[in-house]
């Protein structure tokens, strides 16, 4: 599903250049999940970035789900991600003006799918939700927005699923719900999950973990 | 790359739609400054509308038929008028200015006096219309001679002048008048006599014309045959008719499509000139809109990176938005020409009173489109820069909570479609404009202008980034919000700079012309003119007013009406002539011949004929008209004259310095031929003003056909006129400094979080509210100080162009308007300021410092 080869990024930046990922090589495979820990700093989420399309390397070749990235322009990137590609992020990030349905039927709708409104409401639904389709954001607690954001990202139906920190804004017992509907629901849609954590216990949880450190991966 | 559905306009439509449903909150000064703009331009426009409609509604009573035929100097011939008559009916009259006597004696024991627009009317008066008067009275009834005593009917303001009452006595040139009735509407009043008149109407059959002895030869009468055509007569049918049967009349035959040139002509001058200032404050108010766009942007920028990420391409990331910007301009355009729309009906009585014409207010489609599209086109001009920037917003910035706004260039189609969008708002104010030179200069000046103000910025803030080693933290602070990425400085230096720059303007504008018509005109201004002063009045005249105490010297030059028929041989209306040029073919003009230069008057181009010159006849002609005409020494112009013609050919051009008030002519022939016809003198008489009142009673007593003029009360009603104009155009300049003042209110409301975070920060390293402030005041006194020194630089540039140029005055610099501009920026951005500093100032600290 995910092949970095030799994957170096550097950016400028007003005090120096910085090398940020030093060489990584990374291969997952389809229906793998993966854990990714490091130290802040280590290049974890500028790696989940590369493989999201959202930054370009420097240095290396990038494949994912068998498309080399480097060869797409953004606008194709952008339609790659809609379809492939699902993401999940610390601060959720639903979109503030559009309700739990809207925000969920949102790539579906980039897709030109038809049935974008059926599908938001069956995995609102399928996340518990169903009873909240109505709600904006602001009107959500921060479990129910994470829960929002998962639909979301799984509602399209992705090859592979990248989490940054996703109960790094929730309370242990609310991010312990949201990580094993994170685990289920990748297991039931077979999706490939790469997981960015701080919590040893639920990198624990993957098949396999990546250590990163200064750019570079230090174990697996 | 068409068939991807996350491109399409109706999901962008639909994705832009869920958006707005969160209200127009950060719109505010963005629909202010956008409706202030479009409404300043809607008015101006409409009103223009409502008055050409008016008056073309109510052109045959204001020209007072379908045709008018004009002659100077003398009526129709038998055979002209039986012409004229052979066409359909006429209604003739004579017009000029006179002399009116009350023969009753006031305090002082004189009867009063005034001067008149004297005007005949026969019976068939008028042909479209109604003259009311007070009594209303028929033809003979109103104008017949009763026991020795001929008919008039007076404007009410003779009347309230000399004390007249009905029945009573007024003598005009040798016959006695019995006031019959009061004016109340005289139909062709504003196509005879325009806004500016020297006198109050007086109407009196044509017969007793002749009574008067006013008609002698050469004096200035304007003879009007105003003919109802049938439906199956064209006026250029009627025109090709006389012109075949009477080629050299020297007549002017004006249609319905002029129906009163003058007035048409100030409405026009004054509507570009307001549009001009309307289209400012409409500049002014797309600075804001550009910040409006650019902070509620920058306040989305997680949600344009979410759904970049969620896969939407950079093309509909923009459609996004700038539906939704259109939506708003949309808004902001519509309550702009809701309010330009009401105003002119709701002023329509104002209206009225200035231009005295039935004012037909409406609602007026073509004025109004024209205004949205150029808020529309402001709107967009301003907002596609940031909305194409919006596209570029790096969705991996999720990743690193980083939300920092993009700044710097947008890819090359949003330059080049801001490009193409100015460039389209340029080109409708030219095209829309009734001056294309004018409007050329303006887009220019205007571009300039907002280049000039956007370096001024970043002048300032290149500058207080530079200054280092302040000691006083409350000078440091202020130097900082000078320069500090997303600092107020350059939106408040371009907006509030335009404004203020046209105030200057305007100011700078009318301080010259009312200095010129209030203060320095009645110093060199001689007291009177006095006109249709008969050849052999002269030495008696002379010799009069040299006894009268106060008297200090009189000047007298003779004068013919002419008109210019030919430059070239080609007729007038077919020469390729510059419009600045253009105002000397239309209509008559006075013509002198004399053997030198008059004084105050510079040979410019050629040499002044000897003093015994008699050969061919030769013309003197005023440089500027030279040019504005296109003629060189040697070429020829034909002048009509009593219905000869006189061909001359250009000897030299002068220079005339038009502020003498002295007697100018923009033609002076060489003696000879011209002192044959029937001519009248015109004597100029500077006399101290005591002496007035004596003086105007002895000319007119002795000499009853003389007409006199005064100049203070002349250049008192072109003051009021100018007063009026001024009024206008002051309230349109001041939509631009309340669009200015709004951006100014903008930027501050923007920069709200970071004022409150930064006291909040400084109170708790110690700073007391005194230091804060202080701190404040310094950044934006600072700011509108530097900001109104600009302003009054290219606000006095621009009123010297327009004076020099346009006005063609003497300029002097108003230091007044520049104070009162520095005074308004610095009090307005200071108070603006303090205003965001004081609310600021009340937060509580622990929530912020908390939440950050």
């Amino acid at each position: 599903m995910i092949a970095l080869a030799d994957a170096h990024l550097h950016l400028a930046s007003a005090g120096g250049d910085v090398n940020i990922l030093r060489g990584i090589d990374l291969s997952v495979a389809t229906g793998e999940t993966v854990g990714v820990v490091g130290p802040s700093g280590s290049g974890k989420s500028t790696m989940m970035m590369v493989i999201a399309g959202l930054e370009r390397l420097t240095r290396g070749t990038i494949e994912v789900a068998g498309t080399n990235l480097a060869q797409l322009d953004e606008d194709a990137l952008a339609r790659f991600r809609r379809t492939r590609v699902g993401i999940v992020f610390q601060a959720f990030h639903l979109i503030p003006t559009m309700n739990a349905l809207e925000n969920v039927a949102v790539p579906l709708e980039f897709a030109g799918n038809a049935d974008a409104f059926a599908i938001a409401r069956a995995t609102l639904e399928s996340v518990g939700l169903g009873h909240r389709l109505d709600h904006y954001p602001a009107q959500l607690s921060g479990g129910e927005q994470q829960r929002v954001a998962l639909a979301r990202a799984f509602a399209p139906g992705p090859d592979l699923l990248l989490a940054d920190e996703p109960t790094g804004n929730l309370d242990g017992e609310t991010g312990q719900r949201i990580v094993d509907l994170l685990f289920d629901l990748a297991a039931r849609n077979g999706t490939t999950l790469l997981l960015i954590t701080h919590d040893p216990a639920i990198a624990a949880r993957c098949d396999r973990i990546v250590h990163l450190a200064d750019g570079r991966i230090v174990t697996e | 790359m068409s068939a991807d559905p996350g491109q399409s306009w109706r999901l962008a439509a639909r994705l832009a739609r869920r958006e707005l449903r969160s209200g127009l909150g950060g719109f505010r000064i963005f629909l202010a400054c956008l409706a202030l703009g479009v409404a300043a331009i809607a008015a101006v426009f409409s009103t223009q509308a409502i008055l050409d409609r008016s008056i073309a509604a109510d052109a045959r009573e204001i020209l007072g038929g379908d045709v008018l035929v004009e002659l100077v100097h003398r009526p129709a011939s038998a055979g002209e008028r039986a012409a004229i008559a052979a066409m359909g009916p006429v209604a003739a009259s004579a017009e000029m200015r006179a002399m009116a006597r009350a023969e009753r004696p006031n305090e002082t024991g004189a009867g009063g006096r005034t001067l008149v627009e004297l005007k005949t009317v026969e019976d068939a008066y008028p042909l479209y219309g109604a003259l009311e008067t007070d009594p209303p009275l028929s033809h003979d009834a109103m104008f017949a001679r009763r026991d020795g005593r001929w008919g008039a009917a007076v404007a009410p303001e003779l009347a309230a002048r000399l004390g007249l009452a009905r029945g009573d006595t007024v003598k005009i040139g040798e016959a006695r008048f019995e006031v019959r009735a009061t004016i109340g509407h005289e139909p062709d009043r504003i196509g005879g006599l325009g806004l500016f008149a020297l006198g109050p109407r007086v109407m009196i059959s044509d017969a007793a014309l002749a009574d008067t002895a006013l008609v002698q030869p050469g004096s200035l009468i304007r003879y009007k045959y105003r003919v109802r055509l049938p439906q199956e007569t064209t006026p250029a049918a009627f025109i090709g008719a006389l012109e075949d049967t009477h080629p050299d009349a020297g007549w002017r035959i004006r249609t319905l499509d002029e129906s009163s040139p003058r007035l048409t002509r100030l409405i026009g001058r004054v509507t570009l000139f307001l549009s001009f200032v309307g289209l400012t404050a409409l500049l002014v108010g797309g600075v804001g809109v550009a910040n409006a766009v650019r902070a509620w942007l920058d306040g989305k920028i997680a949600t344009i990176a979410t759904v970049k990420c969620l896969g939407a391409p950079r093309a509909l990331v923009f459609r996004i938005y700038l539906l939704q910007v259109l939506a708003i301009a949309v808004i902001g355009t519509a309550i702009g020409l809701a309010v330009g729309a009401v105003l002119p009906i709701l002023a329509a009585d104002l209206l009225a009173a200035v231009v005295p014409i039935r004012v037909s207010a409406g609602l007026y489609p073509l004025p109004l489109a024209v205004a949205a599209a150029f808020g529309l086109l402001t709107a967009l001009a301003f907002s596609v820069w940031a909305l194409g920037r919006a596209g570029d917003i790096a969705p991996g910035n999720l990743f690193r909570a980083l939300v920092a706004p993009t700044r710097g260039w947008p890819r090359a189609p949003y330059v080049a479609a801001t490009a193409l969008l100015a460039a389209t708002l340029a080109a409708l104010a030219v095209a829309t404009a009734s001056d294309t030179r004018f409007a050329i200069w303006f887009v220019v000046g205007s571009a300039g202008a907002m280049v000039a103000f956007r370096l001024a910025a970043a002048g300032i803030a290149h500058a207080a980034a530079r200054i280092t080693g302040v000691r006083r933290p409350a000078v440091r602070l202020a130097l900082a919000g000078l320069h500090r990425p997303g600092a107020a400085t350059a939106p408040v230096v371009l907006s509030l700079g335009l404004g203020l720059s046209m105030l200057v303007t305007v100011a700078t504008i009318e301080g010259n012309l009312s200095r010129q018509i209030s203060d320095e005109l009645p110093d060199k201004a001689p007291s009177f003119f006095f006109v249709d002063i008969q050849p052999d009045q002269i030495s008696p005249f002379e010799s009069l007013v040299a006894e009268i105490a106060g008297f200090e010297r009189s000047a007298q030059v003779p004068m013919l009406r002419g008109r210019i028929t030919r430059v070239n041989g080609v007729p007038a209306d077919e020469a390729a002539v510059d419009p600045s040029g253009r105002w000397v073919l239309r209509g008559d003009r006075g013509i002198t011949w004399a053997d030198r230069p008059p004084a105050h008057n510079d040979i410019v181009r050629g040499e002044w004929w000897p003093a015994d010159y008699a050969g061919e006849l030769l013309v003197s002609i005023d440089e500027r008209v030279a040019q504005g005409l296109g003629l060189d020494l040697g070429d020829t112009i034909t002048v009509n004259v009593l219905g000869r013609e006189f061909t001359a050919r250009i000897a030299n051009t002068r220079r005339i310095d038009w502020q003498q008030l002295a007697i100018n002519f923009v033609m002076v022939f060489s003696p000879g031929p011209l002192e044959a016809a029937p001519r009248m003198y015109i004597a100029v008489v500077h006399a101290a003003e005591a002496a007035e009142d004596p003086l105007e009673r002895r000319v007119t007593d002795s000499f009853a056909n003389v007409t006199s003029v005064r100049v203070r009360a002349a250049l008192e009603t072109v003051a009021a006129l100018v007063g009026n104009v001024g009024a206008a155009v002051r309230l349109t300049a001041l939509v631009t400094l309340v669009s200015g003042t709004l951006v100014l209110a903008g930027a501050i409301a923007a920069g709200h979080r970071r004022r409150i975070y930064d006291s909040v920060v400084l109170k708790v390293l110690g700073a007391t509210r005194r230091d804060i402030n202080t701190a404040y005041v310094l950044e934006y006194g600072l700011l509108g100080l530097v900001t109104a020194v600009i302003a009054a630089v290219v606000g006095s540039v621009t009123g010297w162009a327009v004076v020099i140029w346009l006005l063609r005055i003497d300029w002097a610099f108003t230091p007044g308007a520049v104070v009162a501009t520095t005074g308004i920026a610095t009090a307005i951005t200071v108070g603006a300021g303090l205003v965001g500093t004081w609310r600021a100032m009340g937060q509580k600290a622990a929530p912020w410092l908390r939440n950050e």
